[in-house]
């Protein structure tokens, strides 16, 4: 599904809060180049934005890796944050709205969860999370 | 970009300010210092506006920030309303969950100064008008 090539696939350090910005700018690009209607590309940036800030905030430091995807004729993209933190004690209750350990709304994963059309999420207390969402580009247009 | 590059301007009895389209969450707080000191020395001010139309990103963390400034300004006795939130913008904060219930909104900084006109009885034509 993935597609695999140099042009299809990237990532990018997130270690600081300049760092959230270029997120967004990669991930947007990205987007935008896959032909994601301006509403989608909004999507996928915002919830981008709270995932790195989750890695930022929680975990100090950590990677998001971008890779275009292709599945039977729709294209979409994968993006994927890795941080090796304290990792996720109750994965269910914080995937549930409004729940926050931070300075926070408490909307960042169940939020990005909302904006895309797939998300996984691993995580176990101490050894780091991985999540993982998706969007695909919707024919229909 | 640096929370020198954010306009922030007084116009008459209300304060103007516009957000960069892409701020980091540094200038979105200082921003709010920003707005709260003016509030303090200008004693005749009687609201805010915060034009977002440039704004294609609001996270949580974005949402949150305004919403308490608007907050912290009605302590001070003030009206805050965003104004100009885009399409997607809008449909995007919906689906993330964020609510602003207690925020004043206009679709663009004229609209808003005739709300602020009719609420707080000022607009940039100075008091009663």
């Amino acid at each position: 599904m993935k597609i695999i090539d140099s042009d299809s696939q990237g990532q990018t350090e997130i270690k600081a809060e300049s760092d959230m910005v270029a997120v967004r700018k990669i991930v947007r690009e990205r987007a935008q180049t896959l032909g994601f209607s301006m509403t989608e590309v909004t999507k996928v940036v915002t919830a981008a934005s709270e995932l790195a800030r989750n890695i930022y905030r929680y975990a100090d430091k950590g990677i998001m890796k971008w890779y275009l995807l292709r599945r039977d004729s729709q294209q979409g993209l994968e993006l994927e944050f890795v941080d090796n933190g304290p990792g996720i004690d109750n994965v269910e209750l914080a995937m549930s709205p409004g729940f926050s350990t931070a300075k926070g709304l408490g909307l960042g994963l169940s939020g990005a969860k909302r904006l895309m059309d797939e998300m996984e999420l691993d995580s176990r207390s101490g050894q780091g999370t991985r999540v993982v969402i998706r969007k695909w580009v919707s024919n229909a247009r | 970009m640096t929370v020198e590059s954010v306009s922030v301007n007084k116009v008459r009895n209300v304060l103007l300010v516009s957000v960069p389209p892409d701020p980091e969450d540094g200038i979105i707080s200082s921003l709010q210092e920003k707005i709260l000191d003016s509030m303090e020395r200008y004693h005749d001010l009687q609201g805010l506006i915060i034009d977002i139309s440039m704004v294609d990103t609001m996270d949580s963390y974005f949402a949150r920030t305004i919403i308490e400034t608007a907050e912290m300004v009605r302590l001070m006795g003030g009206l805050t309303i965003v104004a100009g939130m885009a399409p997607s913008v809008a449909i995007t904060a919906t689906q993330l969950g964020l609510t602003f219930e207690n925020l004043s909104t206009a679709l663009d900084v004229d609209l808003a100064l005739d709300m602020m006109l009719e609420k707080k009885g000022v607009g940039v034509f100075g008091e009663n008008y």
